[in-house]
C-alpha cells in the first residue's frame, strides 16, 4: 500500500473485488468484510442487470432468459460501467451481442435499436422543421444554395445499416407469436418524435445519406455519393432526384430539425440555422 | 492531508458551523412537512388536473433528471410548480478518494438551477474511483483520512452548487479494520466543518445498528440533531439463517422497530423536518404509500406530545 493515496488503492480495490469473483480481497479484510463484500457484490450486478433488462426487452425476449443473462454477465464484466449515469452501463451491449451471438448477426442488430431508443429518452427537446417550413426557408434557393444546403438532424438521431428488416422483427416480438425475421439489406433511423423514441425501416442508401448530413455533408456532397465520382450529367441529375426523395422522406418522418449552409469562402461561417 | 485552500470564506473550517451555515449561499430554514419520492409509477397521479395529493413535497432522484430534454423533466417541472421538490443524489461520490466528477457537478447545477429545489441532498458514501462506477453506495472508512477526503469533496461541492448541502447517514454490511471512530462522530465532525447538514435516515440507522452490533440510541445520541433537515422512512430485506446481514432494499413497508426508532428520533429533534417515505423496488399504488405517510404524521404527533411528569 503506498502512502501516496490509501484510501484511494484501497478504494480502487474494494471497486476490483466487487467487479472480479476472484479478485483479492483488500489489506486487512477477514470474514466479516467478505460477508459484506457478497452484498455489495450482488448490489453491483443487480443495478447492471436491471438496466440491461429494462433497457433491452425485446433483445431478450429474443434470445430467451438464460442466454440474455449470459450476455449481460458477459457485458457487465467486459464493460465495467465508468460513468455516473446508469443507463451508460448499456454503452456498447450492442457489440458485446456481436459477439456473443456469433451465427446471429440480427441480436446485435436488435440490440442496437434498443441501445439507440434508450439513449434518445433524455436527448434535447426539439421542434422538426415539417415540409411546410422547409418549403418556405428554401423557396429562394438557386441551384448554389441548394448544393450548400445543410441539415441538422433532430437530437441523437442515429442510423445503422442491418441485414434484416427489423421493424417485422420487433412486431413479430411485441405480438408474442412466430418470429418473423427476414433478411433484407436496409437501413434503421432511429429518433424521438415528441416524447416517444421511434424508428423507421428505410433504403441502405437513404441511411448512409442521412448519417453523412448528420455528421455535416452538404446536399451537393449527398448528390456526388449518391451518382459516384466522375459522374455524368444525367447520373448526377438522377441522384438529385434521389437525393430529393430522401430528403422529402426525412421531412415526412419529423427528422429535420433545421437548415444552414456549407461553410464556403462565399457565405461567410456557414452553418447558420435559418428556422 | 493537506486540505485545499478554501475560496471562499463560508468554507474557512476556523468559523464554527452556525458562522459557515450562515455565510454559505443558500442556507438550509428547517422545514415541516411529509413527503414522498416522485416515481415514474407515479406521475400521472400527480399530473392529474386535480390532483390534491396530501403531500408537502416531493424528492425526485437527481441522476434520473440530469438529463437535456424528454418527459421526465417535464413532468418534473410540472409537480415543481405544485410543490417543493427536494433533489436526492446516488452518484455524487463525495467519499472518493479521486474526488468529484466535474461534468457530474456541471449537470446537478444546471438541474438545481432549473428546478430551485428546497435543497439538494446525497449520501455519506462512495461509487467510483478514477476509472470506474459501482453505481451502489460503498461504505467509507471512518478514518481521519477519509474525513478528509469526504470534507474537501463537500466543500467543492457546496462552493459549485452556491448552497449548502444534506448528506444522508448510509446504512452498511461491513465496518472496516482500520475504522478510528463511530459513525455519528465521523458525521458530526463533517457537519462541524463543513457546514452541511444531515439527512437522517432512520432505517439506516436500523440496518447497520442491526449489522455492526451498536445501540441506534448511542447513534442519535452522537449526532449533532440540531442541523437535521430531512427524515428517510424505508423499508428492509430482514436477515436470513444464511445471510445474517440486513439489506436496505427499500422494497416495502416500514417496519415496527423503525417506526419507534422514528418516534425516538422526533422526540429528541427539536427544529421541524421534512419526513418521507422512500420506496424504490416493489412501487405499490400511490394510496398505499399516502397511508403509509399517515403513520408518520401520527408518530411525528405522538413523540411530540406532551408527556406525563
Amino acid at each position: 500500500m503506498s502512502a501516496a493515496n490509501p484510501l484511494a488503492e484501497r478504494q480502487q480495490a474494494f471497486m476490483r473485488a466487487i467487479q472480479e469473483e476472484g479478485a483479492p480481497l483488500p489489506a486487512g479484510w477477514g470474514n466479516s468484510q467478505a460477508a459484506g463484500l457478497r452484498i455489495y457484490r450482488g448490489n453491483y450486478r443487480h443495478a447492471l442487470m436491471g438496466v440491461l433488462a429494462h433497457g433491452f426487452e425485446r433483445t431478450a425476449a429474443y434470445v430467451g432468459a438464460e442466454a440474455f443473462h449470459q450476455v449481460s454477465i458477459n457485458h457487465a464484466i467486459a464493460h465495467p460501467p465508468s460513468h455516473w449515469t446508469i443507463d451508460s452501463a448499456a454503452n456498447g451491449f450492442a457489440e458485446t451481442c456481436a459477439g456473443f451471438f456469433r451465427e446471429n448477426p440480427e441480436v446485435a442488430e436488435l440490440a442496437w435499436l434498443e441501445g439507440a431508443m434508450l439513449d434518445l429518452v433524455g436527448a434535447p427537446d426539439c421542434e422538426p422543421l415539417d415540409a411546410a417550413r422547409f418549403a418556405e426557408a428554401s423557396a429562394g434557393f438557386g441551384d448554389a444554395e441548394w448544393m450548400e444546403l445543410t441539415l441538422t438532424m433532430m437530437p441523437r438521431a442515429a442510423a445503422l445499416i442491418v441485414g434484416h428488416d427489423l421493424e417485422r422483427l420487433w412486431r413479430s416480438i411485441d405480438g408474442g407469436g412466430e418470429i418473423d425475421l427476414a433478411p433484407a439489406r436496409l437501413g434503421c433511423i432511429a429518433w424521438r418524435e415528441g416524447d416517444r423514441p421511434t424508428f423507421v425501416m428505410v433504403e441502405e442508401q437513404c441511411a448512409l445519406a442521412f448519417a453523412a448530413m448528420g455528421q455535416g455533408a452538404s446536399y451537393g456532397d449527398l448528390v456526388v455519393q449518391i451518382a459516384g465520382e466522375g459522374a455524368d450529367e444525367a447520373a448526377l441529375g438522377e441522384a438529385a432526384m434521389r437525393a430529393g426523395s430522401f430528403l422529402g422522406q426525412w421531412l415526412q418522418h419529423a427528422l429535420v430539425s433545421a437548415i444552414g449552409r456549407e461553410a464556403s469562402p462565399g457565405n461567410g461561417d456557414g452553418q447558420e440555422p435559418n428556422d | 492531508m493537506v486540505r485545499s485552500q478554501p475560496l471562499d470564506p463560508a468554507l474557512d473550517p476556523a468559523l464554527d458551523p452556525a458562522q459557515r451555515q450562515a455565510s454559505l449561499q443558500g442556507t438550509i430554514a428547517p422545514f415541516a412537512g411529509f413527503g414522498l419520492g416522485l416515481r415514474r409509477e407515479h406521475h400521472n397521479d400527480f399530473l392529474a388536473p386535480a390532483a390534491a395529493i396530501p403531500v408537502d413535497f416531493v424528492e425526485v432522484i437527481s441522476e434520473n433528471f440530469m438529463v437535456e430534454g424528454g418527459r421526465s423533466l417535464r413532468v418534473l417541472e410540472a409537480v415543481r410548480e405544485r410543490l417543493p421538490v427536494i433533489v436526492h443524489g446516488v452518484s455524487m461520490s463525495i467519499g472518493s478518494a479521486a474526488g468529484l466528477d466535474r461534468t457530474y457537478l456541471g449537470a446537478l447545477k444546471a438541474l438545481v438551477d432549473r428546478i430551485e429545489p428546497l435543497w439538494v441532498s446525497d449520501h455519506l458514501c462512495w461509487t467510483r474511483t478514477s476509472a470506474h462506477n459501482s453505481h451502489d453506495l460503498l461504505p467509507l472508512p471512518l478514518t481521519a483520512e477519509a474525513l478528509d477526503v469526504v470534507c474537501d469533496n463537500i466543500d467543492r461541492a457546496q462552493e459549485t452548487l452556491g448552497r449548502a448541502m444534506l448528506f444522508e447517514n448510509p446504512s452498511s454490511y461491513l465496518t472496516f479494520p482500520e475504522d478510528e471512530m463511530a459513525e455519528w462522530e465521523f458525521l458530526g465532525e463533517m457537519v462541524r466543518r463543513t457546514g452541511c447538514f444531515l439527512l437522517l435516515d432512520v432505517n439506516n440507522i436500523f440496518v447497520s445498528s442491526q449489522n455492526h452490533g451498536f445501540d441506534p440510541s448511542d447513534y442519535l445520541a452522537g449526532l449533532p440533531l440540531s442541523e437535521v433537515r430531512q427524515i428517510h422512512l424505508a423499508g428492509h430485506e430482514p436477515a436470513t439463517g444464511e445471510r445474517p446481514i440486513i439489506i436496505d432494499t427499500h422494497d416495502r413497508p416500514v417496519i415496527d422497530a423503525v417506526w419507534a426508532l422514528y418516534r425516538k428520533a422526533m422526540a429528541m429533534i427539536e427544529q421541524p423536518v421534512a419526513t418521507m417515505i422512500e420506496r424504490d423496488e416493489n412501487i405499490p399504488p400511490l394510496p398505499e404509500l399516502l397511508a403509509e405517510l399517515e403513520r408518520a404524521r401520527a408518530g411525528m404527533h405522538s413523540a411530540n406530545a406532551p408527556q406525563p411528569a
